[in-house]
């Protein structure tokens, strides 16, 4: 009897365990930020730092997005301006500007941010991928993020980090 | 398996040290053929090798290395003469030996890599044809043929056994054994060879050691001992005689020395250096063998990656103590944190050397293939080339000994092709027949010197340009103007070659065009001087490093870029009208050369904020062969920077060689050198650009004047408005230090003057004023302070940061009125 029991309850158990674990594979922590007036999604994971804008040198031969290099600890990283990168006109910096260091495999660069908005959870589900009629030869929307109110455009982070000059 | 790769590893290290010290020692064989000495060396190597291998099971690698300790045997016992064509021989189971190894290094085992078949058929015939004596020596009877084995090679480490140590004795009898060993071998192999030619081999009274019982090796040992010992007797007693009769009649027993060295004529000579040379030689290898360590490569370059850090932090540090000491001047701790400050940077200074010491390697390991490349080449192009190497020892940095082989090889090739004249052309031009070729290093300064001198027929200028011309490389017009030096230069260009006809050595017109990448490569500067009929000399001038160089910073605007000071030869300060235009391109005189210009602006874009003064800089650099005059808005000074690479994602940015780390925390960019000579090629003069800009910039009404009031406070703010309204003057505001110093930076308006109040928030005027003279760009913009402070002491202090006026409040409107148009220039009616 107590056996039979148990068995019910494990049952019942596994099934309640099962859809909550997938459910929590399937969600994507992001990190949201304003670039003009739109707002974009990162994946936490590929996020290393978020540091307040330091001064940079302007490196030649290269597009207008490309702001240069800074140094961060010792380490020289290209300074990438995401406006200029989506052709919005160049930021001004103001208090809320930060640097979003961005790492994905070795690639590693720094991207001038409007703004921070928010951390998010999005299930994998409610994530479609990047409308059609949007001309996005570089690919660079991963897709579209649907939160109850709002979209967000999630990056695609490995786009983003390939040079293409 | 662990240890059996550990030996491996060992065995591998020492066989390829080994071999090159073979290949120097086979050739200087051949040009002193009765060495013994160098016979013995060489023999031990093979020997060595063949010992090793034969431990390990490579058996294909114990097959050849013992054919060659056989031939080298009897060269060494002078049963056989080296000539050249044994040399080849040897040299090339030399070869095979190296394939073989190389083979082991990569796969683990030496099967199926080289064919050695016929070299060892080669060798055996050398063997066989090369002394008939071999094969009567195994039918003698034991007792002659040990004595005299031992006797004919007197250099061999003889040391007397009664004044031997144990482990002496140990390795003697080891020794010994072997050399049993290998006449058993040598004597089963001739057996075999007189029993296939059909002769009956009486049998030898010397038994096999491999077929032996302990006992009987024993036996043996002793037998072997006895035999030394009687020898050394026999020895001593004739070293006495000959002593005592001072015109020596040979023993009979010396006989045998005679023979493998002529030179010898009483045995007491022969017999000492003997004695006393390999001694204090081994010594000084066992010493040197405790005293060194062998460190993963890696190890050291991280160890270099550390130190580089080390050096940023110091430059970080120096630049701080200055800012500290311009503040805090006379003030107690400041005399402490220079001694704190001064001493790190001596340990940081010799930590670096030390460690770019360690990495240092002779450029012996070069030179060290040469001998044989110019040996082949010589009997290949069947000339007599002689190659005489200087200065071995100097050090380089690994990576650099490891790029400047190729650039090497092309260029002594070259001389020795193109260079070196046949025999009969040398001996009709007045020459010795044969050529030789020089290769000499030495260090000038953080540089070394490597010069190839051949005494061969010289470049012929005009007949170089002549080619150029015919293949296209240059126009006929350059052709006329270029120098005797540029001319030589030409032989670096792509698709160049002299060679009348092409052979396997050079004239297909890529080497030398290697030679200068590779060279520019390493921030090298190449020169060339050659008199027809004379010879040539070519002058490599490398960097002793790579990682950490020295460097010269200049700065263009706002801009401040590092150039290599390898590179730099000079500089010089010149006016603007000394700049001369040829053919729309900017030229500058110098003595008697005439250097292209070009500015450094224009190569890297940079924006023009503010125009040349009275004065620019002209970096001259040079690279391999060419030079050019970078014009820099200002010289900033030397500093020893760390090379950081930009990352994947900016790599190959023209012009850009890498970045650094200042002692400010900014990244400074470094220039490639060798792309800004191309550069310089298709950049258009921007001289004349700047004058336009000025123009745009003039001023035709007073609300062209752009005026920034910093202040806190709102009230002082619409004070100083009101006051200046009557002026006409465009203003701008901002509330602290931080605000004003965004709003300059961000360029898009440029202010004539700006009032500054001295005590607000985040950032206070004086900090600011001393920000803003940072930049070069707002070091002429006038900066009034407006404040309350009355004190002395603040106004010095706001004379020191930067401001222009002091205006203490409170102050009349027509007061600042007054100043302000004053400070911008503006007349007032």
């Amino acid at each position: 009897m107590s056996t039979q029991l148990e068995q019910v309850l494990k049952k019942q158990q596994e099934q309640q365990k099962t859809p909550l674990e997938n459910e929590i594979e399937e969600v994507i922590q992001l990190v949201g930020f304003m670039v003009g007036d739109e707002e974009f999604a990162v994946p936490i994971l590929d996020i290393q730092e978020i540091i307040k804008p330091i001064e940079y040198t302007r490196v030649p031969k290269t597009p207008d997005y490309v702001l240069g290099v800074f140094n961060l600890r010792g380490s020289v990283l290209p300074l990438i301006d995401l406006r200029m990168k989506f052709g919005l006109s160049k930021s001004k910096e103001n208090e809320d500007t930060r640097y979003m260091v961005i790492k994905y495999n070795d690639d590693i660069a720094g991207f001038v941010i409007d703004r921070l908005t928010q951390a998010m959870r999005i299930p994998e589900r409610s994530i479609d991928p990047a409308p059609e009629t949007i001309h996005d030869e570089q690919n660079l929307i991963y897709g579209v993020g649907k939160q109850e109110d709002k979209l967000v455009s999630i990056l695609n982070v490995e786009a983003l980090l390939k040079r293409d000059f | 398996m662990d240890e059996f790769d550990e030996i491996l590893e060992d065995f591998l290290v020492e066989a390829f040290e080994m071999l090159e010290q073979l290949d120097n020692d086979l050739i200087e064989l051949e040009s002193s053929p009765d060495d013994l000495d160098l016979l013995n060396r060489i023999f031990r190597v093979a020997h060595t090798i063949k010992g090793s291998s034969s431990f390990l099971n490579f058996d294909v690698l114990t097959h050849l290395t013992h054919h060659m300790e056989d031939v080298l045997n009897k060269a060494r016992k002078g049963e056989l003469t080296i000539t050249p064509e044994i040399m080849d021989v040897v040299l090339e189971s030399t070869d095979k030996m190296k394939a073989l190894l190389e083979h082991i290094r990569e796969t683990g085992s030496d099967q199926g890599a080289v064919d050695v078949a016929p070299t060892v058929s080669r060798l055996e015939a050398i063997l066989g044809g090369g002394s008939p004596a071999e094969a009567a020596a195994p039918a003698q009877e034991p007792a002659p043929s040990a004595q005299p084995e031992p006797e004919a090679e007197p250099e061999e480490e003889e040391k007397d056994l009664s004044e031997m140590s144990e482990e002496e004795i140990e390795a003697e009898i080891e020794r010994l054994l072997k050399q049993r060993q290998e006449e058993d071998r040598k004597r089963r192999e001739a057996k075999k060879k007189a029993q296939e030619a059909g002769e009956t081999v009486e049998e030898s009274g010397e038994k096999d050691i491999s077929e032996m019982s302990e006992e009987e090796v024993e036996a043996e040992i002793e037998r072997l001992l006895k035999e030394r010992q009687e020898e050394d007797r026999k020895r001593r007693e004739a070293k006495k005689k000959a002593q005592q009769q001072a015109a020596a009649t040979q023993p009979a027993e010396q006989k045998p020395a005679p023979a493998s060295q002529p030179a010898a004529s009483t045995p007491k000579p022969a017999a000492q250096p003997a004695r006393n040379t390999p001694k204090p030689a081994a010594k000084e290898r066992k010493s040197t063998v405790e005293q060194t360590i062998r460190v993963d490569v890696k190890r050291l370059d991280d160890l270099m990656n550390l130190i580089g850090e080390l050096v940023l932090g110091k430059n970080r540090l120096l630049k701080i103590y200055d800012d500290v000491e311009e503040r805090y001047e006379g003030e107690q701790f400041l005399e402490e944190l220079n001694q704190v400050v001064s001493s790190i940077s001596l340990v940081t200074t010799d930590l670096q050397i030390a460690v770019m010491k360690t990495r240092m390697l002779p450029i012996g390991k070069v030179f060290n293939k040469f001998p044989r490349m110019v040996r082949d080449l010589a009997r290949e192009l069947h000339k007599e080339i002689e190659l005489v190497i200087s200065g071995e020892e100097t050090e380089l940095d690994k990576s650099i000994v490891e790029e400047i082989g190729d650039p090497l090889v092309h260029i002594i090739r070259n001389s020795c092709d193109h260079g070196i004249e046949p025999p009969e052309e040398r001996v009709a031009a007045g020459k010795p027949p044969k050529g030789t070729v020089q290769l000499k290093a030495y260090n000038e300064g953080n540089h070394i010197i490597i010069e190839i001198v051949d005494d061969g027929r010289g470049m012929d200028p005009d007949v170089l340009k002549m080619k150029a011309v015919e293949k296209g490389v240059i126009s006929e017009k350059e052709a006329d103007q270029m120098s005797d030096k540029e001319a030589f230069m030409l032989i670096f260009k792509p698709g160049f070659s002299t060679a009348a006809k092409v052979t396997n050595v050079s004239g297909r017109g890529v080497g030398m065009d290697v030679v200068k990448s590779n060279i520019e490569k390493l921030n090298g500067i190449i020169e060339i001087e050659s008199e027809k009929g004379k010879g040539t000399t070519l002058k490599l001038k490398i960097p002793l490093t790579l990682a950490i160089i020295q460097s010269l910073l200049v700065s263009v605007q706002e801009e401040y870029y590092a150039v290599p000071l390898a590179s730099v030869l000079e500089t010089v300060r010149i006016t603007p009208d000394e700049i001369q235009s040829v053919e729309g391109r900017s030229v500058l005189r110098l003595r008697d050369e005439v250097l292209p210009l070009v500015h450094l602006a224009d190569l890297f874009d940079v924006e023009r904020v503010f125009s040349m003064g009275e004065h620019a800089y002209v970096v001259i650099i040079g690279l391999a062969e060419s030079k050019l005059g970078l014009i820099v808005d200002s010289l900033v000074g030397q500093e020893e920077i760390v090379i950081k690479s930009l990352g994947e994602y900016l790599k190959g940015i023209e012009g850009i060689a890498g970045a650094t780390i200042r002692g400010d925390g900014r990244v400074t960019l470094i220039v490639d050198v060798g792309a800004l000579m191309d550069m310089a090629k298709s950049v258009k003069s921007g001289m004349q650009n700047l004058d336009a800009a000025d123009v745009k910039t003039e001023k035709t009404k007073p609300s062209d004047y752009n005026i920034l009031i910093v202040d806190d406070s709102k009230t002082d703010r619409t004070i100083m408005r009101k006051s200046l309204e009557p002026l006409g003057v465009t203003i701008t505001e901002a509330t602290n230090g931080v605000e004003a110093l965004n709003i300059l930076k961000d360029g898009s308006t440029i202010f004539d003057a700006a009032l500054v109040d001295i005590e607000m928030p985040r950032m206070d005027g004086y900090t600011l004023a001393s920000e803003i003279r940072k930049f070069n760009k707002f070091k002429q913009m006038p900066l009034i302070a407006v404040t309350s402070r009355t004190n002395r002491s603040d106004r010095l202090r706001g004379v020191e940061v930067g401001m222009t006026e002091y205006i203490t409040k409170p102050y009349t409107q027509e007061y600042l009125m007054n100043v302000v148009a004053r400070n911008i220039n503006l007349n007032v009616e």
